[in-house]
């Protein structure tokens, strides 16, 4: 009876244990992600002011140790992305500008925020926000908006609303207003917004309805096909398939690299599925890649399939309303207001691109003293076959099976060596020797060798051939059937809202119009004080809001907001 | 009724688990995007009479990269002859001497109960004439830091008969080499610990460092008094 009892308690704890696994597996390393924006009415041309939150799904706390990437889609009611973002996320927060461009047609766009780890609770649980935008040139603006606003009915929210106290309720043109965000118990960062109120209609939760959604925590779901979190980087993600079978390839070696003036490699075994990933630090950030196949056997069908980071599978189909007359009015006086700036050079408001910390190391495939030859200190040889033979001892080239290979003598053995020695051309690694086969002292800038066995991770080559070419040959030619090229993206890095003083303009006979007065992304509440922001009034009469959110430090968000009226009635004396 | 609760508690957590969806497991990042250690094959020619390696196992070690980055675990030899890290690649059991220049620091770990650090450090060599990048073992890091290059040099040779069949083996020995670090970051050499010889690199602070051995019993032909000799001179020396 005893031992039955002992039996049952160990089953007990094990099952306790188990529940407590399982809870804490579902919750740790999911994110939430929140965008806020500094309108919800753009016209083409202007740039959208975002600041960007990643949170932690359990602690509701901007996750520093998680994602370092976000990732920002634009798109249109056709699902079609009009634009791809990719921010550097720093302690759970990244801020920027996104310029729109100038041919976006009217209409009704989704604006979708998320991260790697975020595809592992499906794409429902991504950010989304809708927004309108207008073209410049556009006047017969017949698109149609969004029916009405959505309603989120989220009980028991917890969150902090920090008073907003102006002096006045009414400002006139041109005139300093100070803003005092009253103190909140504890620490926090926020952004926030002054614009003029639009009533257009836009979906979107708030930062205080984003973090209590609890069913985002909930819908953890069967992963099939793990994304890691990206912690240290960009991480690109792929499979290699032979495209006849349809087979996934288990154990293919990977191989990237990019133009350079150095030979750089970086490599990655496929697993038992096919896939394979790969951590793109800032040094391939706007580069072209080249990733290819180690020894990929002859007469294969295997492919490298890159998966696409913005992927989105669900289509957006919004409810839209046809009738926008209420509108038109904004949008007319939006349009003119950008044609204005424009017209006096007024809109160049968004400081320099931020400046990034780059400390981008580029993937060396040796560090280590090398033999180079620079053909143009000998006689002109018209191809590699012949540079090999006259000024290249080391190297062999013959042809088996009517295939060249390439060999180098190995010191040790006193023969030469059967595998393969690395050959780069302009920094890549080749994937066919026949590449560099044409090339001969007219094209070739400088031949540097290694003749002994080389290490780079557990690959090993019997040496290293590179070959610097003087009008980077590599970028003109075509890729093997199982290589692929594509273009990486670059980093968001745009700059963020200066305010303006109209006071200190050099002409003050010129038209001073704006619809968006002031956008902090990164204000500090330190907890103990009141907090205090200031910015200027424009010649456009209107009625403005002041959005505040944020996050505190222990997770929980802040939202406020309040309104301010802009009229010529008021005889201002603090200009 | 006891028992039927347990039950009850027991079955409730059974069915729980049962329907647990998330049994992934999870692809340690880490351990797929580690740097790359790169390095030339190492032939390890043995007809020596005397241990060529620091340490003459494969030692686990951390390597830190001149990048920045930190590679841990690996199987790691120190030759003093070479004064190059030779690593184990376990995967495909060959042996490679690493690029020098990629390596900043290293650290072999459990070498006679303890972890030895090392640094790469750019010092005249004894003609002062150019400087070279060498590997020492850090032994104090203060205002004035003292690294010692664990070097091995052949000191002659030996016709020696194996099998019948006449070799010539060398002789090698360990030849250490002492390199104080001044605060203006100049090194100072020693070969051999000689106590007239060190004072005479500090000939302003002579008295004071004679004092501090005297004081402490410190006998600096022996290594661990000349370490803690340094590490004095760091607390109660004005440099």
């Amino acid at each position: 009876m005893l031992l039955l009892k002992k039996i049952f308690f160990i089953l007990l704890v094990q099952q306790v244990a188990l529940v407590y696994c399982d809870i804490k597996a579902q919750t740790s390393g999911s994110e939430i992600a929140y965008l806020q924006t500094d309108r919800t009415v753009y016209i083409a041309g202007e740039s959208i002011y975002y600041k960007l939150y990643i949170l932690d799904t359990a602690t509701k706390k901007r996750s520093v140790p998680s994602s370092k990437v976000g990732y920002i889609i634009l798109r249109a009611v056709n699902s079609t992305p009009s634009l791809k973002i990719r921010v550097n996320v720093n302690e759970g927060m990244a801020n920027g500008s996104i310029a729109l461009p100038d041919t976006l047609t009217s209409g009704v766009y989704q604006v979708i925020a998320f991260t790697s780890a975020m595809r592992n609770s499906g794409e429902e649980s991504f950010f989304h926000k809708e927004i309108t935008i207008a073209n410049r040139f556009d006047k017969s603006l017949d698109f149609k908006l969004l029916k009405g606003n959505k309603d989120y009915n989220l009980t028991h929210i917890q969150s902090l609303e920090p008073l907003i106290k102006l002096d006045k309720p009414a400002y006139g043109t041109r005139e300093k207003v100070i803003v005092h965000l009253a103190k909140t118990n504890c620490k926090a960062n926020v952004s926030v917004s002054v614009f003029e109120e639009s009533k257009m209609p836009s979906t979107y939760k708030s930062i205080v309805e984003t973090v209590n959604d609890s069913s985002v925590a909930q819908k953890t779901k069967r992963v099939t096909n793990y994304h890691s979190t990206e912690s240290k980087g960009k991480i690109l993600r792929g499979t290699v398939v032979d495209v006849k079978t349809k087979q996934t390839i288990k154990d293919a070696v990977i191989l990237l690299s990019c133009v350079d003036t150095i030979p750089n490699l970086q490599y990655a075994v496929a697993n038992s599925n096919g896939l394979f990933q790969m951590l793109l630090s800032d040094y391939y950030d706007g580069k072209e890649l080249f990733l290819t196949i180690k020894d990929a056997p002859e007469n294969n069908n295997w492919k490298i399939l890159i998966e696409d980071e913005f992927a989105q599978s669900e289509k957006w189909n919004p409810l839209l309303n046809s009738d926008n007359e209420n509108y038109r009015e904004f949008i007319v006086k939006s349009q003119n207001i950008v044609y204005i700036n424009k017209s006096y050079k007024l809109n160049e408001d968004a400081n320099d691109k931020q400046l990034i910390d780059v400390k981008s190391v580029c993937p060396q495939f040796y560090h280590c003293p090398v033999v180079t030859i620079l053909p143009s200190d000998f006689v002109p040889l018209p191809d590699f076959l012949e540079i090999a033979v006259e000024i290249l001892p080391q190297v062999r080239i013959i042809k088996e099976k009517g295939k060249y290979c390439v060999q180098i003598f190995n010191d040790l053995l006193r023969q030469y060596d059967r595998r393969s020695p690395a050959i780069f051309l302009d920094g890549v690694y080749v994937d066919d020797i026949d590449k560099i086969i044409g090339l001969g002292s007219e094209q070739i800038k400088k031949i540097d060798v290694i003749d002994v066995e080389r290490a780079f991770g557990d690959l090993v080559f019997s040496g290293v051939i590179s070959i610097t070419s003087k009008a980077n040959e590599m970028i003109n030619t075509k890729p093997a059937s199982y290589s692929v090229r594509l273009k990486n993206d670059n980093v968001n890095t745009g700059g963020n809202l200066v305010a303006v003083n109209p006071n200190t303009l050099h002409n003050p006979n010129i038209p001073f119009l704006k619809q968006l007065l002031y956008w902090n992304p990164n204000m500090e509440l330190n907890g103990t004080d009141d907090t205090k922001f200031e910015f200027y009034t424009s010649d456009n009469l209107a009625n403005y809001s002041i959005k505040v959110e944020g996050i505190s430090e222990d997770g929980t968000p802040i939202n406020a907001s309040s309104g301010i009226q802009i009229t010529n009635k008021i005889n201002s004396t603090e200009k | 009724m006891k028992r039927y609760i347990y039950l009850l508690l027991l079955m409730i957590c059974i069915s729980t688990n049962a329907q647990t969806n998330v049994v992934t497991i999870v692809p340690k990042v880490d351990s797929v995007f580690l740097s790359k250690l790169t390095g030339g094959f190492f032939y390890e020619k043995k007809q020596y009479i005397g241990d060529q390696f620091f340490n003459n196992d494969w030692a686990n070690g951390d390597i830190l990269l001149s990048t920045g980055v930190m590679i841990y675990d690996k199987s790691l030899k120190y030759n003093g002859l070479f004064d190059e890290l030779i690593w184990l690649n376990t995967f495909n059991f060959g042996k490679f001497k690493l690029d020098k220049s990629f390596i900043a620091e290293f650290w072999l770990k459990n070498i006679s109960g303890a972890d030895i650090h090392f640094k790469q450090i750019k010092v005249s060599d004894t003609s002062n004439v150019k400087r070279q990048c060498v590997f020492a073992e850090v032994k104090v890091e203060g205002k004035l830091s003292l690294y010692i290059q664990r070097k091995i040099s052949v000191i002659g040779s030996e016709n020696v008969y194996r099998n019948g069949v006449l070799y010539n083996y060398d002789d090698i020995q360990a030849t250490p080499r002492y390199y104080i670090k001044l605060p203006s970051n100049h090194y100072l050499m020693l070969t051999k610990l000689r106590r007239r010889a060190f004072l005479k690199l500090f000939p302003e602070k002579k008295k004071d460092i004679a004092k501090i051995i005297r004081v402490n019993h410190l006998n600096i032909k022996q290594e661990l008094d000349f370490v803690r000799l340094i590490e004095l001179m760091n607390n109660e020396v004005v440099l």
